[in-house]
């Protein structure tokens, strides 16, 4: 009794928690709308704030692909810049049967995600029923495959100087104008993580699990695996080229280059998804929107000795410039989260307001006790 | 007692740590400034994907102009002295990085003007921010004909995005229109029969070969083309072609940038394809940097490349002042990027002074059309703007707000391990410095 007592209040306790990890969801939701009415704020503090829902978006949908569903993609940069392309394309060039004049803006976007969507699909079909490295190898020549043809086919891309994507709102006043891009992208990263949410609660969402832990054993119990990874492949394709579409349509940046599909864009998206936690959607957008806020926010960070003091002729009597370093010392934390918290630094905040981790302690409490009792059994002891 | 001289040690250390920087002002402090400090954005790429080595340079120029200039007593406004500051900016090379960066130093830092730019993609991308928020602005890289033609109004049909055009941005860097025909001129001057181009998959090489290959072709010319992609380390197979051939080309055009030229540069020559008393060598511009050049492409002697930017023939003072503290600094030649960064600068605090003002847009940007200053880099001024608004038919759309006399030569290498200061200018004949228009492999101006 005293232990089902015990398990009551903790259970309670795991409650608790939930309610106020929602009371904080809710408060940073109330501050992410209120921020832009913050008069102190500049436009240059939106515009980060922009490029950080962006990446938020990048690393959640990731986090559902690789994180949750178990597929190892490189492609998710390339993705978005096949949003972003066939939107800038489209818009200027007009899309199959479509003229320029009769392609909005929206209706560019709309047709890249869907593109997007496409060519996920094709390449789902052909790649999703091979396993492990193969996903992986596939996509990274596919990225670079796409990048290559961006750069050189310049007469339609604009190769290294980049496409202009047709901009996705025509509002004269600059503030007026960034504060509606910042809604715009803020409302984007809510949508897409309460869809990627709704995938990953539904019971594809437990197929996919079944699949990430193990493929053999989900399809003979009836899952079908190459549907489902598919399905999910398609599904954050087309997240990721809606929001390329959007972003680069003058909402964070007024041109997509091909650079931006280089294997280091990439790996920053793992590695954001890494650090907040790869199996946690929520995890994977704070990690991505924390360390792009960080790596901007020391990008120029100068330490002068001694005191701040300069010379007559304005040199600095002795300058450190850590802000140089921040790139590297974002890579020593990826090494050390991956090597001591491999669910990620924001995980186990997380777990902890969901409660799951009294779950998770009850769960093996149990199994370890129905595992004495079953070696006592065998041993004769009852 | 023990205490007592820890007490006076430290006391002694405090004193000393707070007088040092004193002493320095006093020491070099000839001139009183006021109060504020005029600060420029200096946009450059600092890091991956962007030109790092190309970022660093202009950062470097950027801080040597300021030093300089506060060295002589500042910026001088009606008489009263203002320090100067250049904050670089990151960019990463990349669109997004540039304008977010961008923003912040007009809008946190609150420059009063921006100079650099590297990479024409984060040139077109910030230049809208620049005149949003109405900052005089004067690039020295990016090449892309738009920067000063139409600006970012790329698209038919759409509506521009400002009423008033581009204002408030100025180029000294060359459009990459102005830069094609110096080498085909000088070719077929030479009157080369038949020519290879070797040339980069991408959107640099393919159009300059498009553009090269229609000159000589137009000038009798027989042009054969082969494509290679950036990064590929063996040439042998694609040069393997060209020895092949019954018959040795005149010229092999490397079409090629950065150390891709330099690995094929090096294998043409240890395989005696070029350059050879039969086969003149046209390498890539970055050959002009003799120490790296001479480092991987040890058998390069003779070759030719194309030079944009001032020779070192016509190093004036200022250039000669200026390549050396590079020098002193990293060991090679000043670039053409580095010079214009500073004579950016120069040009801004000119502007600035001439305006009476740091922060009237408009009259900062009347002065520098109204520009007519000597600099490391030559004589700057601009032909048109809105001093001079008309440009007559036929004149390209980029020359609005474009330094129109960047100089673009061919230069030649001449003796192995040869310093590029001292290398032959070759091409045009105005510029020659040794008297000839090509040296033969083997003999000496």
């Amino acid at each position: 009794m005293a232990l089902f007592q015990r398990i009551e209040a903790r259970v309670d306790a795991g409650i608790g928690r939930r309610r106020l990890g929602y009371a904080l969801l809710a408060l940073i939701v109330v501050y992410f709308l209120w921020f832009p009415n913050d008069t102190t704020q500049s436009n240059y503090a939106k515009t980060v704030f922009i490029s950080g829902f962006f990446y938020a978006i990048m690393s959640s949908s990731w986090a559902l692909l690789a994180g949750i569903a178990g597929q190892f993609s490189f492609g998710h940069m390339a993705f978005m810049g096949i949003g972003a392309y066939v939107a800038g394309l489209a818009a200027r060039d007009g899309f199959a049967f479509l003229t320029p004049e009769s392609v909005s803006s929206v209706g560019a976007i709309f047709i890249g995600t869907i593109v997007a969507g496409l060519v996920g699909l094709v390449i789902g079909w052909l790649l999703l029923r091979l396993r492990s490295a193969y996903l992986a190898l596939f996509t990274i020549a596919f990225s670079e495959l796409f990048r290559i043809v961006m750069l050189t086919e310049y007469d339609y891309t604009g190769g290294s100087n980049g496409l202009s994507l047709r901009p996705l709102l025509q509002i004269a006043d600059v503030d007026t104008a960034r504060q509606v891009e910042y809604y715009l992208m803020f409302a984007l990263l809510i949508v897409c993580l309460l869809a990627l949410y709704w995938v990953a609660n539904s019971p594809v969402g437990l197929f996919l699990r079944a699949m990430r832990e193990d493929e053999d054993a989900a399809s003979a119990l009836g899952v079908n695996v190459v549907r489902y990874k598919i399905l999910v492949f398609v599904f954050t394709s087309m997240i990721v080229g809606l929001a390329g579409g959007i972003f680069y349509s003058d909402i964070g940046s007024e041109r997509i280059i091909p650079e931006q599909l280089e294997i280091l864009q990439m790996s920053l998206i793992i590695a954001y998804a890494v650090i907040g936690g790869m199996e946690s959607l929520i995890g994977a957008a704070a990690g991505a929107f924390i360390a792009r806020y960080l790596l901007e926010a020391t990008r120029e960070v100068v330490i002068t000795l001694p005191f701040g003091l300069t010379m007559a002729d304005g040199a600095d009597a002795f300058v450190w410039e850590p802000g140089a370093w921040r790139y590297a010392l974002f890579g020593l934390v990826m090494v050390l989260t991956l090597r001591f918290m491999r669910n990620g630094l924001l995980y186990p905040i997380i777990t902890w307001f969901s409660g799951r981790d009294i779950v998770m302690k009850e769960t093996v409490a149990k199994r370890e006790s129905d595992e004495d009792h079953a070696a006592r059994l065998e041993v004769g002891d009852e | 007692m023990k205490h007592r001289c820890a007490f006076i040690v430290t006391i002694a250390l405090i004193t000393m740590l707070t007088l040092v920087p004193l002493g320095m002002v006093s020491a070099d402090g000839h001139c009183e400034f006021a109060d504020y400090t005029i600060t420029l954005g200096g946009l450059a790429p600092m890091s991956a994907p962007g030109a790092v080595a190309g970022g660093v340079a202009m950062d470097w120029a950027f801080k040597q102009a300021a030093a300089d200039i506060n060295a002589d007593c500042g910026v001088q406004i009606d008489g009263v002295n203002y320090m100067l500051e250049v904050i670089t900016g990151d960019s990463e090379g990349s669109p997004e990085r540039g304008q977010a960066v961008a923003e912040r130093l007009i809008l946190e830092d609150e420059v009063d003007g921006m100079v650099g730019v590297y990479h024409s993609a984060v040139g077109l991308a910030t230049m809208g921010i620049m005149e949003e928020n109405a900052i005089p602005t004067i690039f020295s890289e990016p090449w892309n004909d738009n920067v000063s033609a139409n600006g970012i109004i790329e698209f038919d049909g759409a509506a521009p995005r400002f009423d008033d055009g581009i204002d408030h941005i100025f180029r000294i860097s060359p459009a990459s229109s102005m830069v094609g025909s110096v080498v085909t001129d000088w070719l077929i001057a030479l009157g080369v029969e038949d020519v290879v181009l070797i040339v980069e998959n991408t959107d640099y090489g393919q159009p300059a070969a498009a553009d090269e290959q229609a000159r000589l072709e137009a000038a009798g010319v027989t042009v054969s083309q082969i494509d290679v992609e950036l990064g590929t380390e063996d040439f042998v197979p694609i040069l393997s072609r060209i020895q092949a051939s019954a018959e040795p080309p005149d010229a092999i055009r490397i079409v090629v940038t950065g150390e891709t030229s330099f690995n094929l540069t090096q294998q043409m020559a240890e395989l005696g394809i070029a350059p050879t008393p039969d086969t003149i060598c046209v390498t890539n511009q970055i050959a002009f940097q003799h120490v790296q050049y001479w480092a991987t492409v040890p058998d390069g002697n003779y070759c030719a490349f194309n030079r944009v930017g001032i020779i070192p023939s016509l190093f004036n003072d200022t250039a000669i002042e200026l390549n050396a503290a590079y020098e002193a600094e990293f060991g090679d030649i000043v670039p053409s990027f580095g010079m214009a960064s500073y004579d950016a600068v120069f040009m801004m605090v000119d502007a600035m002074e001439r305006a009476g003002s740091y922060s009237d847009a408009a009259a900062i940007v009347d002065a520098i059309e109204a520009s007519d200053i000597l600099l490391s880099q030559g004589r700057y001024y601009f032909t048109y703007g809105s001093h001079n608004p008309d440009l007559p038919e036929g004149t390209p759309t980029f020359m609005w707000h474009q330094w129109p006399d960047p100089i673009v030569t061919v230069m030649q290498y001449f003796e192995q391990g040869q310093s590029s200061l001292e290398a032959a200018v070759v091409y045009p004949e105005v510029y020659q410095t040794h008297g000839t228009a090509y040296v033969v492999p083997g003999t000496s101006p």
